[in-house]
C-alpha cells in the first residue's frame, strides 16, 4: 500500500522554525512505524533523528507522537494507524532534533521519588533473601512493567502546563516502591508525592493510561496513592 | 539549543486523548463558562443598582436562551462529569472500569440535557 509520512522536522544548527516535511512510498500493512521512519533514513533523508534501541517495545527509546497520540513507534503497525501518517515529537519536553527530545526533565522527576530498593534493616536470619508472599508480590505487579518511555508523561495535560509535576511515571515508579512490602521507605515517598507536585496534580484525565505501552493502568496506581494518602494505609 | 517546553494550548488541544480528555476538556470549560456567568450576573446587578443602561444590556446576555442552553450545558456536565471522576478518585478499583463510566455519564448527560434544551426553547418561543 501507499503511505503518506508527514514528519516534524528541526534542526536547531539550521532551522529558524519547525517545519514538516512528507514522504510518499510503498510500505506493507504489516510494517511498524519504526521500520518506515528507518526506511525515510536510509533512502529518502540521512539527517532525520530520532531513537530507536530495541524496536520490540522493552527499552521505550522511540515513543513519539503518531498521529496525535503517544505511542511506541516500534509497537504500532501502518494498519493500526492509516495510510496518512503524521510523526511529532513528545509534547512538554525540549526538542532537540525532529524527534528527538530532551528527556533530562524527565528523569529528574523520576529521581525525587528515590527509584530504589530502600530497606537497612538485617538480612533474615538465613541471611539469603527476603520473601515475599505472590499476594504481597501482586500487589505491585501492574506497575513494574513501567519501561519509562515518557509517553504517559508527556500525554498528560497537567505536566504539559505545569513544570514541577511529577508526572505519572514517576508516580507509578513511586507506587511500584511504596507497595512492595521488603521496601521500608513508603513513608518517605508518600511525602514526597503528598506535596504540591505530587499525585493532587492529577486530574483523571486518563490520557497517560491511553498511552501506556505496557497498559498499565497508572491512573488507578494514583488514585490508590491518593487514598493512601488519606488513609495512612497501604493495603 | 531547543524550543520552549511550554506546550500551547492549540496543541494541547490538538492531542488525540479520546473520551476521557474530551470530557476533561469540557469540564474545563464547564468551570469557566459559570465562572463567566457568575461574574456578568454580579456585574450586571451592580451596575443596574448604579441606574447604567449596561446592566440592562448584562441581563440580556444571561437571560438569552442561547446563553442559558450554554449554562445550563456548563453547569450541568461538570457536575456530572465531576461525580464520575469523585468516584473514580474515591474508589481506584473502578478506574478499570473507565471507559464504561464515561459511558454511563453520556446517558445521564444526554437525555436529561436534551430534556432541559426542549424546555428552554419552548419557554423562549412560547413564553
Amino acid at each position: 500500500m501507499q503511505v503518506t509520512l508527514k514528519i516534524f522536522r528541526y534542526n536547531p544548527e539550521v532551522d529558524k522554525k519547525i517545519h514538516y516535511e512528507t514522504y510518499n512510498f510503498e510500505a506493507q500493512e504489516t510494517d511498524r512505524i519504526l521500520d518506515l521512519l528507518e526506511h525515510v533514513k536510509g533512502y529518502f533523508d540521512g539527517t532525520l533523528s530520532f531513537r530507536r534501541s530495541c524496536a520490540h517495545g522493552v527499552c521505550g527509546s522511540d515513543a513519539m507522537r503518531i498521529n496525535g497520540r503517544n505511542m511506541l513507534a516500534c509497537k504500532v503497525l501502518v494498519r493500526d494507524v492509516g495510510g496518512q501518517i503524521t510523526i511529532e515529537p513528545l509534547l512538554g519536553l525540549k526538542i532537540q532534533k525532529d524527534l528527538i527530545v530532551d528527556m533530562e526533565p524527565f528523569f529528574d522527576n523520576y529521581k525525587k521519588v528515590l527509584p530504589w530498593f530502600i530497606n537497612d534493616s538485617p538480612l533474615p536470619a538465613d541471611e539469603r533473601e527476603r520473601l515475599q508472599s505472590p499476594q504481597q508480590r501482586a500487589r505491585f505487579d501492574d506497575t513494574t512493567k513501567c519501561i519509562l518511555c515518557a509517553a504517559c508523561t508527556t500525554s498528560c495535560p497537567t505536566f504539559w502546563a505545569n513544570d514541577d509535576y511529577l508526572g505519572p511515571a514517576a508516580i507509578v515508579t513511586a507506587h511500584r516502591f511504596i507497595y512492595d512490602s521488603r521496601d521500608e521507605a513508603a513513608a518517605e515517598r508518600l511525602h514526597i508525592l503528598s506535596e504540591t507536585s505530587g499525585v493532587a496534580r492529577c486530574h483523571t484525565a486518563y490520557n497517560c493510561t491511553l498511552a501506556c505501552p505496557r497498559e498499565i493502568e497508572i491512573t488507578r496506581a494514583i488514585g490508590e496513592l491518593k487514598m493512601s494518602m488519606i488513609t495512612g494505609k497501604l493495603d | 539549543m531547543g524550543l520552549n517546553r511550554n506546550v500551547s494550548l492549540s496543541t494541547a488541544l490538538r492531542y488525540k486523548g479520546q473520551g476521557p480528555f474530551l470530557s476533561f476538556i469540557l469540564h474545563r470549560i464547564g468551570g469557566l463558562g459559570m465562572a463567566v456567568f457568575i461574574t456578568i450576573h454580579i456585574l450586571s446587578v451592580y451596575i443596574e443598582a448604579l441606574g447604567w443602561k449596561i446592566g440592562d444590556i448584562l441581563n440580556d446576555i444571561y437571560m438569552n436562551w442561547a446563553f442559558q442552553i450554554f449554562i445550563f450545558f456548563c453547569v450541568l456536565f461538570h457536575a456530572i462529569n465531576g461525580l464520575r471522576i469523585t468516584l473514580l478518585d474515591l474508589f481506584p478499583r473502578l478506574s478499570t472500569y473507565h471507559r464504561e463510566a464515561l459511558w454511563i455519564e453520556w446517558a445521564l448527560f444526554l437525555p436529561v440535557f436534551g430534556l432541559s434544551v426542549i424546555v428552554i426553547l419552548a419557554t423562549a418561543v412560547g413564553g
